[in-house]
């Protein structure tokens, strides 16, 4: 069958339509992904005390006061990092730049907990994981 | 109603709850995906024998499959429910106010999208409950609506085009 008699019948404003449904659902996709990213949160407590909840998409370095100073807490390129702390081993620093899980800095009571997310994310798991990475001392 | 007219809507119901259950017999990638082909027989009822008729094959259509299928009064039926009849409303407002405006295709795709927006709805009412999924998988559905609305448009196109073809030449 040729493609003429396919289309045959077919109307200017059911071509029309058709590209406008096309050009909502494919502008809705882009407008919707950017409007609500795959959000994670990145929650620093503060000897278990919430104090900041930040998005893992906005880069930001924020500086929280823990027991024996202040930690500085980068958050970059959708990963967090430790940058600065008072804490005489510095593991939480050597611990580098990650995405999921933990980073904790015991001396100075400050943890980093990646998850917590938001959109649809929260109802496939019920529960955040809250897995450990590295405890440093 | 003529008697007439009840041959023609028993026929085309039936014709659509085949359609139906051999659809739901389908298995597709996304479990909540349908083609939506038994929308043929509510188009080309529409454009052939009027709204009332297109209605009244929905309604039978929806109903009885359910129950053949086991789902009647569960949450899948009330989603199909809704949706068809949403589907059949609108397409049939737009069919009676312009007739000549739009082709089967634009009829299809109209259904398909009014559809999807009633299932959406509902799917919103009943198990969601956050607008943000909602608005997150919209314009997929959408996408996936016109997709599969242009294809059975031109199919309803074809049936419409040779059963008034039959039509003319018996009478």
């Amino acid at each position: 069958m040729r493609l003429k008699e396919l289309t045959e019948g077919t109307t200017i404003a059911d071509k029309l339509l058709l590209a406008a449904l096309i050009i909502i659902s494919v502008s809705g996709f882009i407008f919707i992904k950017k409007a609500f990213p795959q959000g994670t949160d990145v929650i620093i407590e503060v000897n278990g005390k919430q104090q900041y909840k930040l998005p893992l998409n906005t880069d930001i370095t924020v500086s929280v006061k823990g027991v024996i100073g202040d930690t500085l807490i980068e958050i970059k390129n959708r990963k967090v990092r430790i940058k600065e702390s008072p804490c005489p081993n510095k593991i939480c620093i050597h611990n580098g730049w990650t995405d999921k899980g933990a980073i904790i800095c015991l001396p100075n009571r400050v943890m980093v907990n990646i998850g917590g997310s938001v959109g649809i994310d929260s109802q496939r798991e019920d529960k955040p994981r809250k897995t450990i990475d590295a405890i440093t001392g | 109603m003529q008697s007439q007219d009840k041959y023609r809507i028993a026929l085309l119901s039936a014709y659509a709850i085949a359609i139906h259950s051999f659809e739901n017999l389908l298995p597709t990638p996304i479990p909540w995906l349908r083609l939506g082909i038994a929308n043929i027989i509510t188009l080309a009822t529409l454009v052939l024998y009027g709204f009332r008729a297109a209605m009244m094959v929905t309604l039978i259509r929806v109903i009885l499959s359910s129950i053949f299928i086991g789902t009647f009064l569960g949450p899948g039926f009330i989603m199909s429910f809704g949706g068809g009849v949403t589907s059949t409303f609108a397409i049939g407002v737009v069919f009676s106010l312009f007739p000549r405006l739009f082709g089967p295709v634009g009829l299809s795709l109209i259904g398909a999208l009014f559809h999807n927006m009633a299932q959406l709805f509902l799917a919103y009412v009943m198990f969601v409950q956050k607008i943000e999924p909602i608005l997150i998988v919209s314009p997929i559905l959408i996408l996936l609506g016109t997709i599969t609305g242009i294809v059975n448009g031109v199919i309803a196109g074809m049936l419409i085009k040779s059963i008034t073809k039959d039509k003319k030449s018996s009478s």
